[in-house]
């Protein structure tokens, strides 16, 4: 079977800024694999090592996300696709979902794929639902547990983990998954495996390769800006803290919080 | 002209806050875009729900109900949703941004080939065309986006960001039938999680970290403050990990956003992607023995003191001066 595993990077942290021409700065701040995404390449190693075939990590970025894309090797991976194009550079989740089903379809042999439940930069969580759309297959989001992926039948039964409920779903293949932190234990890539996949390039295809042209979004970005500054708090004084805990208590009440 | 059609999320039988926020604001992007609020209810036996919606305001409800949808399949509510939306031709759809709704949004805007935005904290029109707010990066930017004219949009709003409606108004109810579908995906079964917590719905949040020291603490402690408060308890991640707290409780970039009225943290100290998931809570008050962790700088009121001093006298003087 063949498992493509879509994987994002993104900045450790959030403290970014924000470029004059309103793209984001991240500089300086180390760049780490999606931690979603860590649970979805764990996923489909273990799948793979399960029923064999191959299991290809994929990102649409730029070649600064090899790294990752190497982790992922290092873990387990079998395969790297990386799609990178001036041309991506600005794409919002619907047309990048578009992008990736025209190399999913252009793989061909896709039996199923996971991606992570969002982003932790962009968080918007529409990529998976997206790009199993625009392939046509039935999307199995918020992925708790993958009870059954059976080559034989083509099904797959999951665990949809919903904020006060566990779903068991079923659904044919090919089909898209995304997954939650829960699922699994994501392992860390042995050193060795590090070292052997240190200079790996994965292919790289382009916006021609995918013969793709018009990927306008629906939406101009007008503005980029910081939150509102909470206004300035204050640390309670006091002899001791029997009596810091009664004035926090008494502005509490006053302000009507409570 | 075209309007907008909010899509109405059912909590035991009756319209779901979200959706009365909704149609609240609804209502006046409608009156903007000069065009007709709607609304579509889905599911089985939803004939209530719908009227509920009429009577807070939305001019027609579109029902289809259907055994076929009785439990929410993508496929099956997609195409409910396209049956309202071919009805009623809205400039703007309008939904939650719970996990269902984005299960359900991201597909429909991907059919519609229409614009989306996911938890937007504000919408606007101008001259006719739709802008949104959406934070990104932990909130710590907001994007601003403006959609072309003439393409639908697909907006997934955040809860709490706007009045709920009122009731008042009497709208008609129109029964549309279920397009011809197939349904892939097949539910089996549906159980309520254990020890469940809503977080993002509490009003007030006790939220304790690694400071509290051990497990043994952290359930000493928190759990006894937040019920003194009437409130949810909640975690850092530090403490999810060391296996303290199930991953439910946990608040921040890699857990649950949450936007309380009063956000209490214990022994915290305010890592950014923590303040990612609590930021926009109203009131913040933050306990923590070291002046200078980076939680005061987002607290309301801060205590420097140590948690195994300052929490239970804080339980206590709050049980007696709230009499619970
Ligand atoms: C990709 C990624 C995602 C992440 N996602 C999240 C997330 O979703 N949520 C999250 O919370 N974190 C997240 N983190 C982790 C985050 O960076 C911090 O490590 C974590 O929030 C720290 O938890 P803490 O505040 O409980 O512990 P610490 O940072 O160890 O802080 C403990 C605090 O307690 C204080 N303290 C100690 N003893 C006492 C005492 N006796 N009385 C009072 N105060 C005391 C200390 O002064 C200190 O400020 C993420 C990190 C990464 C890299
Ligand atoms: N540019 C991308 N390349 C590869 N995978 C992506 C990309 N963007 C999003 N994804 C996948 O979609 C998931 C959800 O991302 P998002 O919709 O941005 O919140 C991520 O966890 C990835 O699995």
């Amino acid at each position: 079977m063949h498992i493509v595993v879509c994987m994002k990077q993104v900045p450790r942290d959030n403290s970014v800024k924000i470029n004059p021409d309103l793209s984001i700065n991240a500089d300086g701040i180390e760049k780490i694999m999606n931690l979603f995404d860590e649970y979805a390449v764990e996923e489909g190693i273990a799948w793979n090592e399960r029923h064999g075939g191959k299991l290809t990590v994929l990102s649409l970025g730029t070649e600064e996300w090899v790294e990752q894309m190497r982790r992922a090797l290092a873990m387990g991976a079998t395969d790297a696709l990386l799609l990178s194009d001036p041309a991506f550079a600005t794409l919002d989740p619907l047309a990048a979902a578009k992008v990736v089903a025209a190399a999913i379809r252009k793989l061909g042999d896709v039996d199923l794929i996971f991606c992570g439940r969002n982003s932790t930069d962009d968080e918007s969580g529409a990529f998976a639902p997206a790009l199993a759309r625009s392939l046509g297959w039935p999307q199995l989001t918020y992925v708790g547990k993958v009870l059954e992926l059976d080559p034989a039948t083509k099904q797959i039964r999951v665990e949809r983990h919903l904020e006060a409920e566990v779903e068991t779903v079923s659904a044919p293949l090919p089909a898209v998954v995304s997954v939650i932190k829960d699922i699994n234990e994501p392992r860390y890539p042995a050193l060795l495996k590090i070292r052997k996949v240190a200079r790996v390039e994965p292919p790289v295809w382009s916006a021609a390769d995918l013969g793709l042209s018009d990927l306008a979004p629906a939406a101009t970005l007008t503005n980029r800006v910081p939150p509102p500054a909470r206004p300035k708090g204050e640390l309670i004084s006091g002899p001791d803290a029997a009596s810091k805990v009664k004035t926090l208590v008494d502005k509490l009440l006053e302000s009507q919080v409570l | 002209m075209p309007g907008v059609l909010v899509y109405i999320e059912q909590i035991d039988g009756a319209v779901a806050g979200i959706s009365r926020e909704l149609l609240g604001k609804g209502k006046e992007l409608a009156a903007a875009l000069d065009g007709p609020l709607s609304a579509v209810v889905v599911g089985q036996g939803v004939a209530e729900v719908a009227r509920q919606a009429a009577a807070l305001g939305a001019e027609t409800v579109y029902s289809v109900d259907d055994p076929r949808l009785a439990r929410y399949t993508t496929d099956g509510y997609v195409a409910a949703v396209r049956a309202a939306v071919d009805a009623a031709q809205p400039a703007l759809i309008l939904g939650g941004s719970g996990f269902q709704l984005r299960d359900l949004g991201a597909a429909l805007a991907a059919d519609l080939d229409a614009g989306l935005v996911v938890d937007a904290t504000a919408l606007q029109v101008e001259d006719g065309a739709v802008s949104a707010v959406r934070p990104s990066h932990g909130g710590n930017v907001l994007n601003h986006y403006r959609f072309a004219a003439g393409r639908p949009v697909v907006a997934l709003v955040r809860k709490q960001s706007f009045a709920p409606a009122q009731e008042g108004s009497a709208g008609s109810v129109q029964s549309l039938s279920l397009p011809e579908v197939t349904i892939r995906t097949e539910v089996t079964s549906v159980a309520p999680k254990t020890g469940a917590v809503n977080l993002t719905d509490a009003a007030i949040i006790v939220t304790g970290g690694r400071g509290l020291g051990d497990k043994e603490s952290y359930y000493r402690l928190i759990p006894p403050l937040a019920e003194a408060v009437g409130g949810a308890y909640g975690a850092s991640r530090a403490i999810v990990d060391a296996g303290w707290v199930p991953y439910e409780h946990q608040v921040g970039q890699t857990g649950k956003t949450v936007s309380p009225k009063l956000y209490i943290a214990c022994g915290v100290s305010g890592a950014i992607q923590h303040l990612a998931g609590m930021r926009t809570s109203r009131t913040i008050v933050a306990i923590n023995k070291d002046p200078e962790a980076p939680i005061f700088r987002v607290a309301t009121y801060g205590i420097v003191g140590d948690v195994q001093e300052i929490v239970p006298l804080l339980t206590h003087e709050l049980k007696s001066r709230l009499g619970r």
